[in-house]
């Protein structure tokens, strides 16, 4: 991992923003959501917490720092009750799955195996959310459901 | 047609004979990277072959199965589309395995999970020898079919408790 170029730590960079937006994300879907939803969201959100904490660790032991979060973020659309918060978790998976396979063309084989794994967390959560699967998870396409 | 005259055919055949370029030997040899996209389209062939045939077994998994088969298709659609067919090898058409289905509509389904498990670990190996867009077409593919196998089991736990 020592031989990590600059595209790898743009790569983790990428992913780590795409976490970042996934945890401020939640914080909207999971006001919105209550019951057996509301407990769903926020073992989302969890994950999305846990998966930025390593990715920032990652890239500190690669010697880069961190891109930080923003203070905001605008919604892709506007969020107004239960059903648009669903599509709102299920467009937040949609992105952390791309981010991840922007990982995959890195040439360092442990990033591209990496990134390939990680893509399968959000898209499974992508499921559980939308309901239904897609052909290419982490495809541009993929998210125009959203 | 050309007839060898008695005077070029002495020459023909000492020409023949030198190992200069091998103009008319067989085809090139496929490339690793061709070689294992072909056996990619091949893995999805196998597996749109499974569907089709537990669809045709158990008509009441028809809705269920029929999206993923979709997906499937698109796979190979996707997959085929990268294939720049060397000479003297043809693009895979056909399934290369064809495993009876069990004999239960669940049994069927636990199959086609544990197919899709299987093609899941064989696209993630693939990774490293691929190119950067061949690799983040396989990693999309992997994800894909790690969806199936959630919906699978989701299905299969479903049948077994009644719902």
């Amino acid at each position: 991992m020592k031989s990590v170029k600059a595209a790898e730590i743009a790569g983790l960079q990428a992913a780590l923003a795409a976490e970042h937006a996934a945890v401020y994300g939640y914080g909207v879907v999971g006001a919105m959501l209550s019951g057996a939803a509301g407990s769903l969201a926020h073992a989302d959100w969890l994950a999305h917490q846990e998966a930025r904490d390593n990715l920032e660790q990652m890239l500190l032991r690669l010697g880069a720092t961190p891109v930080a979060a923003s203070p905001a973020y605008a919604l892709p659309f506007p969020v107004s009750g239960a059903a648009s918060a669903v599509r709102l978790a299920a467009f937040l998976e949609d992105g952390v799955t791309e981010a991840y396979l922007g990982l995959v063309a890195v040439t360092d084989r442990t990033l591209r195996s990496f990134g390939a794994l990680a893509m399968q967390p959000p898209a499974n959560r992508a499921l559980a959310w939308r309901g239904s699967t897609v052909a290419f998870p982490g495809m541009p396409t993929a998210s125009t459901s959203a | 047609m050309l007839a060898a005259s008695p005077t070029t055919l002495p020459l023909f055949l000492a020409l023949s004979a030198c190992k200069g370029p091998a103009v008319l030997s067989g085809p090139a040899p496929v490339s690793a990277q061709t070689q294992t996209l072909l056996h990619a389209v091949t893995a999805e062939l196998n597996l749109i072959w499974m569907y089709n045939k537990t669809m045709a077994a158990y008509s009441g998994l028809g809705p269920a199965l029929a999206p993923l088969l979709a997906e499937h298709q698109a796979h190979l659609g996707r997959l085929s589309a990268r294939v720049v067919e060397p000479p003297g090898k043809k693009v895979p058409g056909t399934a290369t395995a064809r495993p009876a289905i069990d004999a239960t509509a669940a049994g069927a389904l636990a199959q086609l999970r544990d197919a899709e498990q299987a093609a899941v670990g064989v696209l993630l190996n693939r990774l490293a020898g691929a190119s950067p867009s061949l690799a983040q077409l396989y990693a999309s593919i992997a994800t894909s079919e790690a969806t199936h196998v959630t919906t699978l089991t989701s299905r299969i736990s479903g049948s077994r408790t009644g719902s």
